[in-house]
C-alpha cells in the first residue's frame, strides 16, 4: 500500500473511530468512505423529541487534499432534505463552522453534533427566507457580516 | 656522564609518551581548540573517551601551566576533572577555554576573600562542577516558552529521550532545519571563556538580555567594561550572558557559525497528538497560542503551503511579519520568528518571500509590474499640490514606468498597456503606443492583417476561454476544483466572489450554486 498523506491518514483515523463509536442518529456507509476516502456518505435519523424524529436524512462529505486545514463540502442529498430555516432545498447548509469558523482541531464528528443540534433546536419547519433583503442590506465584506449566521438558536 | 644519561632518559621518556599517547590516539579523534585567556591557541587532536583530567595533562604542558591549575570551561560552564569529553556535546573543531588560575589561589580561599554575592554564586557553581556538574546541554532539557511553567520535572528517561532538543535554521552551509547546539558568551567582550550563574529555564532566559549574570574570564574584559561604564553611568557593572546557536550538524566554522534557533519546534516529550493528522510523533511545532497547539512538522508543511497557494498568509500588524496564526484560529498567534517557513522547501520558501514583498509594496502604497515574468515592485512618489497644479492632464498621473525592471510602460489604474483617455476594461490596449509611432514614421499597416498577426494570440485566447476574471481587479482567475466560492489570491486584492454570477460571493450563491 503506497505511503498515505496526512490528510488520508486523519481521514482513516476519524472514519475508524466514526465507526466505532458514532455518535446517537449518526451512521457512516464505511463500505462506501473505505473506498473513497475522499467523499463519504452519512446516514443521519431526526433526533427524538424534535420535528425531525422518525425521518432519515443523508448527508455527503467531500473532502479536498487540502483537508484539514481546508474545511469539508457538507451538502444534504437525497429524496429527503429537511425543510430547515438554514438548509436551501438543493441541500446547501448554511452553518458557520462550514466555512469562516472551520478549523482543523474540528472534524467529521464535530461538524455531524452540529448539524444534528442545528435541526434538534428548529422551532418551526421552513426554508430560509428569501434573502434579498438581508444581502442588500448586510456588510460588503462577507467576513464580516457575522449575522450571515446570525440566529444561532435555530 | 650524568649529562648523557639525563639525555638518554629523556629520549627514553618522550619515546614511552609517544607510545602511551599514540595508543591513546588509535580510536576516532576528536580535533578541537583550547583558547586560553593569556591569547594563545592550541589545536589538540582528542580521544572522546578521555576525561578532562587527560585534556588538562597534555594542554598544560603545552602552556608551560601544571594542569592542577587549569579550568577548562565550555558553553558557561567549568567541565569537572572526571566529566567524559564524549558526553560535552563537542562537535568538530569546537573550542574549549583553558583558564589559568592565579597561582597559590584555589577556589576555595577565593571564595573567602569576595565579598561579592553574584561571585559568591559562582564559587558555589563551581563546588557543584566539583561533585561532577553537567555541561549545559544536558542540564537544558526542554525550554518552556513561558516562565509560568518552568518547574517540572522530567524523568531520567526523558532526559534520555531528549538530547537533540533545540532545532535551528542553518543558513550556512547546510541551508536546511537542523538539531542546533546551546551556546553562551560574555555580553559585555564576547568571549567564550564564561561561566553561568544558572542555567536558563526557559526561552524568555534564552532571548532576552540581561537575564542571566556570567563570571566572564577575559582580561580584556573588566577594562571595556570600566570604559563601557565611563561613558555611560546606565551601565551595569556586571557581565550577562549572551546564549546563541550553533548548527549541529556541520564542523564548527569558528566562534561567528552561529544559526537561527525555531524554537517552536520541540521534541514531543508530552506525547501530545497533532492537530491536524492526530499521530503522536517525536518532534512537533508547538503554536504561539495561549493554548499551545500542537501539529506535526509534516502536517505544519501541508498547513502552511495550503495557506501559501491560497496566499492567505497574514501581515502581523504589530511587527509587520508576513506569517501565520495557529490553524485552530486562535487570538494573538501570529509565528514571529518567520525562519520556521524554512521547514518548506527552498521553492515554496522563495514564494513565501515573494509573496511577502508583493503583499508589502501594496500596503506601502506601490504596485507590482503586471507585465509577465516581472512583477517587479513600484512605489511611485507621492505627488506634491504643486506637480499636480503644473500637471492637471490626468494621464500624467496615470503613467507607470517599471524602472529598474522591464522598463514596461502602464496605466495605473486598469494595469494595461500605458494609453490615453478611458481605461478599456474588455481589450488591452497594450500595442496602441506601438501603432501610434509606425502611423508617424509613415509605415501603413493594415489594422485587420496587424490583428491576426500576433504572436501570443493562441495563449490570449486559451486564457479568455478558460479563465474567468475577478471581478474587482481583473485578474484572470482559474478553477481547478472546489466550490463556487472564490477568493482572490491577487496580492493585495482577496475578493470574495461568485464563479457562476461573476459578482461578489452573496447568501444567494451560497444557497443555490454553493457546489454548483
Amino acid at each position: 500500500m503506497a505511503a498515505m498523506s496526512p490528510s488520508e491518514r486523519r481521514l482513516q483515523k476519524e472514519l475508524m473511530s466514526l465507526m466505532r463509536e458514532p455518535p446517537p442518529g449518526v451512521h457512516v456507509d464505511g463500505d462506501q468512505a473505505g473506498q473513497n476516502l475522499t467523499q463519504w456518505i452519512i446516514h443521519m435519523e431526526g433526533a427524538k423529541g424534535t420535528l425531525y424524529e422518525g425521518e432519515r436524512f443523508q448527508l455527503q462529505f467531500k473532502f479536498s487534499s487540502k483537508y484539514p486545514f481546508d474545511s469539508p463540502e457538507v451538502t444534504f442529498i437525497g429524496g429527503n432534505i429537511p425543510v430547515h430555516p438554514h438548509v436551501y432545498s438543493n441541500g446547501h447548509i448554511c452553518l458557520s463552522i462550514l466555512t469562516d469558523d472551520w478549523s482543523p482541531a474540528l472534524s467529521v464528528q464535530s461538524v455531524c453534533l452540529s448539524i444534528v443540534s442545528m435541526l434538534s433546536s428548529c422551532k418551526e419547519k421552513k426554508r430560509p427566507p428569501d434573502n434579498s433583503f438581508y444581502v442588500k442590506t448586510c456588510n460588503k465584506n462577507p467576513k464580516k457580516t457575522k449575522w450571515w449566521y446570525h440566529d444561532d438558536s435555530v | 656522564m650524568s649529562f648523557l644519561f639525563n639525555l638518554l632518559k629523556g629520549a627514553f621518556l618522550r619515546m614511552l609518551q609517544l607510545i602511551w599517547f599514540g595508543k591513546r590516539k588509535i580510536s576516532n579523534s576528536l580535533s578541537i581548540y583550547v583558547k586560553t585567556n593569556t591569547g594563545n591557541t592550541l589545536s589538540i587532536d582528542l580521544d572522546p573517551k578521555w576525561d578532562i583530567r587527560n585534556l588538562k595533562e597534555i594542554v598544560g604542558p603545552q602552556l608551560g601551566i601544571s594542569p592542577e591549575d587549569i579550568k577548562i570551561i565550555f558553553a558557561g560552564k567549568e567541565l569537572h576533572n572526571s566529566t567524559i569529553i564524549e558526553e560535552c556535546d563537542l562537535g568538530q573543531q569546537s573550542i574549549l577555554h583553558a583558564i589559568k588560575l592565579p597561582p597559590g589561589k584555589n577556589r576555595l580561599n577565593r571564595k573567602k576573600d569576595t565579598k561579592n554575592l553574584i561571585e559568591e554564586s559562582i564559587d558555589e557553581g563551581s563546588e557543584a562542577n566539583e561533585s561532577g556538574s553537567k555541561p549545559l546541554n544536558e542540564t537544558l532539557i526542554d525550554l518552556p516558552l513561558e516562565d509560568s511553567d518552568r518547574h517540572e520535572n522530567h524523568s531520567e528517561q526523558e532526559q534520555q529521550q531528549a538530547r537533540a532538543h533545540f532545532y535551528v535554521y542553518c543558513s550556512l552551509p547546510c541551508k536546511s532545519v537542523e538539531a542546533g547546539k546551546l551556546r553562551v558568551r560574555c555580553a559585555t567582550c564576547g568571549s567564550g571563556a564564561v561561566t553561568v550563574d544558572r542555567d536558563p529555564q526557559c526561552w524568555p532566559d534564552v532571548q532576552q538580555p540581561r537575564r542571566i549574570t556570567v563570571h566572564c574570564e577575559n582580561h580584556d574584559c573588566q577594562t571595556l567594561l570600566s570604559s563601557l561604564a565611563q561613558k555611560d553611568e546606565g551601565t551595569p557593572q556586571v557581565r550577562y550572558a549572551q546564549f546563541y546557536f550553533k548548527c549541529a550538524n556541520h564542523v564548527s566554522l569558528g566562534e561567528k557559525d552561529e544559526a537561527v534557533p525555531l524554537y517552536l519546534i520541540k521534541p514531543n516529550l508530552r506525547n501530545v497528538p497533532c492537530l491536524a493528522c492526530t499521530d503522536t510523533r517525536d518532534t512537533v511545532l508547538v503554536f504561539p497560542c495561549e493554548a499551545g497547539h500542537v501539529t506535526c512538522l509534516d502536517c505544519f508543511r501541508d498547513y502552511c503551503v495550503a495557506r501559501l497557494r491560497d496566499r492567505q498568509f497574514e501581515f502581523d500588524d504589530n511587527h509587520g511579519y508576513y506569517t501565520l496564526p495557529c490553524p485552530a484560529g486562535c487570538q494573538n498567534s501570529h509565528i514571529s520568528e518567520v525562519h520556521h517557513f524554512r521547514l518548506l522547501s527552498p521553492e515554496q520558501y522563495e514564494q513565501y518571500q515573494r509573496f511577502g514583498t508583493e503583499e508589502y509594496v501594496l500596503r506601502a502604497g506601490g504596485l507590482l509590474c503586471p507585465r509577465p515574468d516581472c512583477g517587479m515592485g513600484i512605489i511611485p512618489p507621492d505627488q506634491t499640490d504643486e506637480e499636480r497644479s503644473r500637471s492637471p492632464d490626468e494621464d500624467d498621473c496615470r503613467r507607470i514606468q517599471c524602472i529598474g525592471g522591464c522598463g514596461y510602460v502602464f496605466c495605473r489604474r486598469c494595469l494595461q498597456g500605458f494609453h490615453v483617455g478611458e481605461c478599456d476594461s474588455q481589450q488591452p490596449t497594450t500595442y496602441s503606443s506601438t501603432s501610434a509611432v509606425s502611423c508617424l514614421s509613415g509605415y501603413a499597416i493594415d489594422p485587420l492583417r496587424a490583428s491576426e498577426a500576433k504572436w501570443d494570440e493562441a495563449s490570449k485566447k486559451t486564457i479568455q476561454i478558460s479563465t474567468k476574471p475577478c471581478p474587482k481587479c481583473r485578474t484572470p482567475t482559474e478553477r481547478d476544483g472546489g466550490c463556487m466560492h472564490m477568493v482572490c489570491t491577487r496580492a493585495g486584492c482577496s475578493f470574495q466572489w461568485c464563479w457562476v454570477c461573476q459578482t461578489e460571493w452573496t447568501r444567494d450563491c451560497m444557497g443555490s450554486h454553493w457546489f454548483g
